[in-house]
């Protein structure tokens, strides 16, 4: 009949293992979730509804979350854990609002939904007892010496009359979820959706432990067993789903896979305190993600060297003057202020990477014509700590001058032992 | 009943009368070009924010950059960031700091191809006061219009530079601007801008390094350039 069903075995451990993913997930939307194994979930939202806008806005919100995560969802709220339980498994898809309504909205339930024993379920039926009103019209007492106590308190419980505390969920010290593809992926890009899941998840922890993620790690299983890490480090600490995954699709589209991948696991490396943040009074229009993200995006795309701020080193090789260092780091870039004092005005914007041998003719050094020279030489020199090193500029003799060619262009040019050198522009 | 008719004067002082002589009146946001002469010449009496500027110059190292350092350097001292996008050269720390500039603001971003998209990041994210990029010579009018709309309605100075041929295709920067050298400084050509058309270049003085004056002989002139009258000076 389907030829293409692929048929796999259930697997109560896979299935809490979801379960208990699911629930970090949801510590987006509050702090007090309790597991209703095997496949239920609760959420406790009397105590968010004015920060989501109403039971219609948070209902929308988690649902939209399962459905970006992969997962259908029956739901149904109401004023008591059992009670939304039971409505949620019978796809009432409604919200009850106070105990008054309750029992009106439990009348119509099947017997079977409750999930009691089916022997009890039986002898409910045996009575003529189909639905939950027919069961609430029958005496209790009676109803005990037949049944047992279960199913009366169930109703109890459900209709609010006995107090009922739910076990919460509690979130892990540390964060790690792993998951196992239904498929192998041979494309790095199609591990974006799986990641996704994994952040969402990553996502609701931290905001249940108020906190924020600086750095993550991926770990990626292949089939032939061997591993691989994928690291993610954020330029700022966040806990947005969103970016972790703009992120996460820069860097896979980077990445070749050497191996089809089968599971992937995610782990937050490094956590930090979430600092106090005020809320603002009134609305501002969103400025854009702001500057670190976009660092953090071109970093990833281009790779970390590629995006650099400046940082000054005292030093009067001219070379030597700048480093470039990370924007993201703290007090990047002031590595001290003294250097700006050894700087006269005489110095170009602009500096070539490596001084460029300039022709010399018998008028003097040409640079798109001939060069004038517009400043008495400045000196330069010495550099003995780090000369032999490696990629290092060594020992210099240099006198350097200011010059100008026929075009107006001014340049920064040097003479030593070996000739003419242009060094930089004054752009 | 009144039917006489108002002065012209009066007629012209009215809001909704727009003449065609005047600049346009842009709401938007602009900062001072640290040039009066040019702030009078520029819709909004300065650099406009959140929208392209294009540099037109044929060759580096004639004041361009000197043209920009009061703005930039205003932008810095207030905070912003400032990103440098495929420059042709590296900047030179020591001359940022003494330009007003924050070194530690201000970002290089060394992309060989994919400068256009990395224009847009840059300016759609608002967290940078002042992008100047280089693109590459052939960059189409497509991308220039993305990178117009990214810059729309953000406080962001963007400036491109681009070679002085560009200047016979159309672009979508509302201001454009040929820079040329000239005998007393930088000569500055606008070839559009909101408002009437600008008539006359208009010749600045940029600071430069050493003096301008007079031609100082360096050691290795001494044989070649002794008898002109500048070396005489100097002696």
């Amino acid at each position: 009949m389907a030829p293409g069903l692929r048929v796999f075995e259930r697997d109560p451990g896979r299935e809490a293992r979801a379960l208990a993913d699911l629930a970090c997930a949801a510590g987006r939307f509050t702090p007090s979730v309790s597991l209703a194994p095997p496949d239920g979930l609760l959420l406790e939202i009397g105590g968010c509804l004015r920060l989501f806008g109403g039971v219609a806005a948070i209902v929308e919100a988690v649902r939209t979350a399962c459905g970006e995560q992969g997962w259908s969802t029956e739901w149904a709220v109401a004023p008591t854990p059992l009670a939304a339980r039971w409505l949620a498994r019978a796809g009432a898809r409604q919200s009850v609002d106070t105990v008054v309504e309750l029992p009106a909205a439990l009348v119509p339930l099947s017997c079977a939904v409750p999930g009691w024993p089916a022997e009890t379920v039986a002898r409910l039926q045996s009575f003529g007892c189909t639905r939950l009103g027919d069961l609430m019209q029958l005496p209790a007492a009676g109803l005990r010496q037949r049944l047992g106590h279960g199913p009366v308190d169930d109703l109890l419980r459900a209709r609010g009359e006995v107090p009922d505390p739910q076990r919460y969920f509690v979130f892990p010290e540390q964060f790690a979820a792993a998951l196992e593809l239904p498929s192998r992926v041979e494309y790095a890009e199609g591990l974006a959706f799986a990641g996704q899941r994994l952040f969402a998840a990553l996502a609701g922890w931290l905001t249940i432990r108020q906190s924020l993620v600086r750095a993550c790690s991926l770990q990626l299983t292949h089939d032939d067993g061997s591993t691989s890490v994928l690291p993610l480090r954020l330029g700022e600490p966040c806990a947005d789903e969103a970016r972790l995954l703009r992120l996460l699709r820069e860097h896979l589209g980077r990445l070749t896979l050497p191996a089809p991948v089968e599971a992937l696991r995610l782990t937050a490396d490094e956590v930090i305190a979430r600092p106090g943040d005020s809320g603002r009074l009134f609305t501002e229009a969103t400025a854009g993600e702001g500057t670190a993200a976009c660092l953090e995006r071109l970093r990833a795309r281009l790779g970390e060297a590629a995006v650099q701020v400046l940082g000054l080193r005292a030093d009067y090789r001219p070379e030597c003057a700048t480093v470039a260092s990370d924007p993201l780091a703290a007090g990047a870039g002031r590595e001290l202020s003294s250097a700006e004092a050894t700087f006269s005005a005489s110095h170009p914007l602009w500096l070539l990477p490596t001084p460029q041998p300039l022709a010399e003719r018998a008028d003097g050094p040409h640079w798109h014509g001939p060069l004038q020279l517009l400043t008495r030489g400045e000196r330069l020199e010495s550099g003995w700590w780090d000369s032999g090193e490696p990629d290092a500029t060594g020992d210099i003799r240099r006198d350097y001058f200011v010059a100008r060619n026929g075009q107006g262009q001014w340049a920064w040019i040097f003479r030593d032992a070996q000739g003419w050198y242009l060094h930089g522009v004054f752009a | 009943m009144n039917a006489l008719p108002s002065p012209l004067a009066e007629v012209l002082a009215r809001g909704d009368i727009w003449r065609g002589d005047a600049l346009a009146e842009l709401p938007a946001a602009t900062i001072p070009s640290g040039h009066a002469e040019l702030d009078a010449e520029l819709p909004g009496g300065g650099w406009p924010q959140g929208t392209l500027t294009e540099l037109l110059v044929e060759r580096d190292g004639i004041g361009e950059m000197s043209l920009l350092l009061p703005a930039l350097a205003r932008l810095s001292a207030a905070g912003g960031w400032l990103a440098l996008v495929a420059p042709p050269w590296l900047p030179y720390g020591p001359a940022c700091v003494a330009a007003g500039l924050r070194p530690e603001r201000l970002v290089v971003v060394r992309a060989s191809r994919q400068i256009a998209w990395c224009c847009e990041q840059l300016l759609a994210s608002g967290g940078f006061a002042g992008v100047l990029a280089w693109p590459e010579r052939n960059i189409d009018a497509r991308a220039l219009r993305r990178l117009q709309v990214a810059a729309e309605g953000r406080p962001v100075f963007a400036a491109l530079w681009r070679p002085a041929s560009a200047a016979q295709t159309p672009s979508p920067a509302p201001l454009r601007i040929a820079l040329e050298t000239a005998a007393d400084g930088l000569s500055l050509r606008i070839l559009k801008r909101r408002g009437r058309p600008a008539s006359r270049p208009l010749t600045l003085a940029v600071p430069r390094p050493g003096r301008n004056s007079r031609v100082v002989a360096g050691p290795a002139f001494s044989p070649v350039r002794a008898g002109s009258p500048a070396v005489k000076a100097v002696a």
